[in-house]
């Protein structure tokens, strides 16, 4: 028997862990593929399609072909920082699209329209 | 391979350890409580002293036996293909608390509690020592530093790390993907593989892809609705495809690259390759659609 599994909460952590945390996990794992993804791809083919500024940046460090040289502490980082990107995008989108959003036709703020 | 000492590597290794220590553990009090619980109190004292000490004599050997395993070819591949697996497990809800299998009946004498004590830790370490051995890179400082954090949880952490994962349950998520990605790890750095993977750089992510959605299917699946849950098995089974044709391509030399396909064969199998799976999904749709009927039917008939 496992040492977690003493826990309801830690033996149920697909159902009870918190949104953030899970955000966080899911970037993690996204970042963890994104690395894989290095191996996969062969600079030279973005050199041929003239997509070679594509890929190369601030010493080629920061692109996801230098991923696969990245190690736990990294992905973890890439991670925690994908995800806070993911919430500010979210507060961003919400923020320009809510007052875009039409009220309820019997809602007390509707503006009456007469023409 | 030897890690540059307190490199990014290096404390990247340790600290996957240290997780994998947490989510891993076993729970040996509770084994030690239930093997000696019928013994007489002086008796008590020693089986918890000799049973600990065994369990920690046998996590040291176990840990120096699979770094030697490891290095045999073959057993790279096994051990990352049985890492996804216990990844998977770990992340699997357990809805009521587990009784321990490996204790039938408290010990009637000192002997047979240590030795009943020692049998639970090896069996319920097996795992941990594994996930060690393959995230630890083969550098032995890492191997001793793994053992040195396993053996206070073994002995006293056990409370902490119950306090700690019921607080963050979101640990084990994060355990079940390092776990995975060092099962990831070790089956790209198998021996025997090594050229081949290199030869089909793409089977890399396509393998990534595969372990990390078998691995973590109990915890997106909890997030899916009905109508979505057999992407749990479509989604490993179409990457299981590709991969498949990969492997393909070398045993029986075809070319499945549609770049540098030139008959029209190579072109059919290409095709096959990308759009024939679709059937086989559709198969398994229907069969799950018939399934689920005939169940509703069954229990509606029993009512």
């Amino acid at each position: 028997m496992r040492l977690i599994h003493r826990s309801p909460r830690a033996a149920n952590a697909a159902r009870t862990a918190s949104p953030s945390a899970e955000l966080f996990v899911a970037s993690l794992v996204i970042c963890m593929i994104l690395s894989s993804f290095g191996y996969a791809v062969d600079p030279i083919w973005f050199g041929e399609t003239g997509l070679e500024l594509a890929v190369v940046d601030l010493g080629g460090e920061f692109s996801v072909l230098a991923m696969r040289h990245w190690h736990l502490l990294e992905l973890l980082l890439a991670g925690g920082m994908m995800a806070a990107g993911i919430v500010i995008l979210g507060i961003v989108a919400g923020a320009v699209f809510q007052p875009l959003a039409t009220a309820d036709s019997g809602a007390v703020e509707k503006v009456p329209i007469k023409l | 391979m030897e890690l540059e000492l307190f490199s990014g590597a290096f404390f990247s290794a340790l600290l996957a350890i240290i997780l994998i220590d947490l989510v891993l553990a076993g729970d040996n009090a509770l084994i030690i409580g239930l093997v000696a619980r019928n013994l007489p109190k002086e008796s008590q004292n020693k089986v918890i002293f000799w049973g600990t000490f065994g369990a920690i004599a046998i996590r040291a050997l176990m840990t120096v036996l699979v770094v030697y395993i490891l290095a045999v070819p073959g057993f790279m591949l096994v051990g990352g293909l049985a890492l996804v697996w216990i990844a998977r497990k770990l992340l699997t809800p357990h809805d009521k608390e587990e009784e321990s299998h490996l204790v039938k009946a408290p010990a009637a004498s000192f002997a047979a509690a240590v030795r009943t004590i020692v049998i639970a830790d090896a069996v319920m370490g097996i795992d941990n020592v594994l996930a060690i051995g393959g995230a630890s890179h083969g550098s032995i400082l890492l191997i001793l530093l793994g053992l040195a954090i396993s053996v206070p949880i073994i002995v006293w952490g056990s409370q902490l790390v119950i306090k700690l994962v019921d607080r963050y349950p979101s640990v084990i998520l994060i355990g079940g993907a390092v776990l995975c990605w060092t099962a990831y790890g070790m089956i790209v750095r198998e021996p025997m593989l090594v050229a081949w993977f290199e030869a089909h750089p793409a089977a890399k992510l396509v393998l990534a892809g595969l372990a990390f959605s078998i691995a973590l299917a109990p915890w997106y699946a909890e997030r899916l609705s009905e109508q979505m849950k057999p992407l749990t098995v479509l989604l490993p089974a179409i990457l299981l495809w590709m991969l498949g044709f990969e492997v393909a391509s070398s045993v029986w030399k075809v070319q499945v690259d549609y770049l540098m396909a030139t008959t029209q064969g190579e072109y059919l199998l290409e095709g096959v390759r990308w759009i024939g799976w679709l059937p086989f999904a559709a198969l398994f749709l229907w069969i799950r659609e018939r399934m689920m009927l005939r169940n509703a039917r069954v229990a509606r008939s029993t009512q």
